[in-house]
C-alpha cells in the first residue's frame, strides 16, 4: 500500500480533489500571465500561481506538507521582493528619478530610533539565537531589520551585507550536513538536530540580506 | 456540528473564482484593485489549510499573505511616484 494506514481515509479521499484545484488554479494563473504585457500583472499574478503551489504541497497532508509549506512561503516571498526590486531599479534606470525608499506618509523621526536600536536590535538577536530553528531566525531577522532601517538616514557599511550572503551559503552547509547525520548516524541525532536548527537560523535571519540588494543601489554609502 | 467538508468545499471555490477574478475580473486594470482580488484565493488556500490541521502553516501563510500585500503596494506607490504606465 502506497499510502500508510495511521493517514486517515478522510484525508485519502480528499486528495484527488485537492491535485484537480490546484492544477486549475495554476492553469488560470498562467493562462493570465501569458496574456499580460504589463509587468506589475505579472508580478501580482505570479502570486496566484504561488498559490497553486500551495495547494498541491498541502494536497501531501500529514506533518510532512507542514515542513514543506513553509520553505516554500519563504522562497514566494523572497523571489516577490527580488522581482518588485528589479521593476522598480529598471523604471529608475529608465525615468532617472529618484524616490523614498519606504513611501510612508509619516516622517519616521522618532528620538526612539536614534537612541534604542542597538540595545532593542541585540535583545532580539539574542533570543533568536536561543530560540534557534525557524520561529529564532524570524524573531533575529526582525531585530536587524530594525536596526537596518533606524539606521537608514546614517548609511550602511555594505561590506556587512557581503558576509550575510556568505553566513547564508554556510548556514545551507550547516543543515544539510545535519540532515545527513540523521540518516547516516541516527545515534548522534542531537548533533545533527543542533546543527539544522542553527542553520536554518541563520538562514533565515540572513533573509535579511536581501534588503542588501537595495542598498547597494539606493542606501547612502560610506 | 458542521460538516467538515463543508469549509473544504468553500476553500476550493474561493480559490478557483478568486483567481479567475484576478485574471478577468472587472476592473483588474488597476493594479491595487488586482492586489486586493488576490485576498480571495488566499483565504480560500487558509481555508484548506484548516481542513488539513495545518497550524503552523496557516500562521506562517496569513504572516506571509500581509507582508506580500505590503511590498506589492509599495512597489505600485513606487512606480506610481516614477510616473510609470501602470
Amino acid at each position: 500500500m502506497l499510502v500508510p494506514d495511521l493517514v486517515s481515509p478522510f484525508v485519502v479521499s480528499l486528495y484527488n480533489p485537492v491535485i484537480a484545484v490546484g492544477i486549475l488554479v495554476g492553469f488560470i494563473g498562467l493562462l493570465g500571465i501569458s496574456f499580460q504585457k504589463n509587468d506589475l500583472s505579472v508580478l501580482i499574478l505570479t502570486d496566484i500561481v504561488g498559490i497553486a503551489m500551495l495547494i498541491v504541497v498541502a494536497a501531501v497532508a500529514t506533518d510532512l506538507a507542514e515542513a514543506l509549506i513553509l520553505p516554500g512561503l519563504v522562497v514566494e516571498l523572497a523571489e516577490i521582493l527580488a522581482i518588485s526590486e528589479i521593476l522598480m531599479s529598471r523604471e529608475m534606470r529608465k525615468s532617472g528619478k529618484k524616490v523614498e525608499l519606504l513611501p510612508v506618509p509619516l516622517s519616521l523621526d522618532m528620538e526612539i530610533l536614534k537612541t534604542a536600536p542597538n540595545f532593542i536590535a541585540l535583545a532580539l538577536v539574542a533570543y533568536g539565537v536561543f530560540l534557534t530553528g525557524f520561529t529564532g531566525g524570524a524573531v533575529a531577522g526582525v531585530g536587524i531589520l530594525f536596526y537596518v532601517l533606524s539606521k537608514t538616514y546614517r548609511g550602511i557599511p555594505f561590506g556587512l551585507w557581503e558576509g550575510m550572503s556568505g553566513a547564508s551559503g554556510i548556514a545551507w552547509c550547516l543543515w544539510i550536513a545535519g540532515f545527513l547525520i540523521f540518516f547516516v548516524f541516527p545515534q548522534i541525532w542531537l548533533l545533527g538536530l543542533f546543527l539544522s536548527s542553527c542553520g536554518l537560523l541563520v538562514k533565515v535571519a540572513s533573509k535579511i540580506g536581501l534588503v542588501g540588494v537595495m542598498g547597494r543601489e539606493e542606501f547612502k554609502k560610506e | 456540528m458542521l460538516d467538515i467538508q463543508i469549509w473544504f468545499y468553500t476553500g476550493c471555490a474561493l480559490v478557483i473564482l478568486g483567481s479567475l477574478g484576478t485574471v478577468f475580473g472587472p476592473g483588474v486594470k488597476d493594479p491595487v484593485v488586482r492586489i486586493l482580488n488576490t485576498e480571495i484565493p488566499a483565504v480560500g488556500l487558509s481555508l484548506i489549510f484548516l481542513t488539513y490541521n495545518h497550524t503552523i502553516a496557516l500562521l506562517t501563510f496569513i504572516a506571509a499573505t500581509v507582508i506580500i500585500t505590503l511590498i506589492l503596494l509599495r512597489a505600485v506607490v513606487r512606480l506610481e511616484e516614477m510616473g510609470a504606465e501602470l
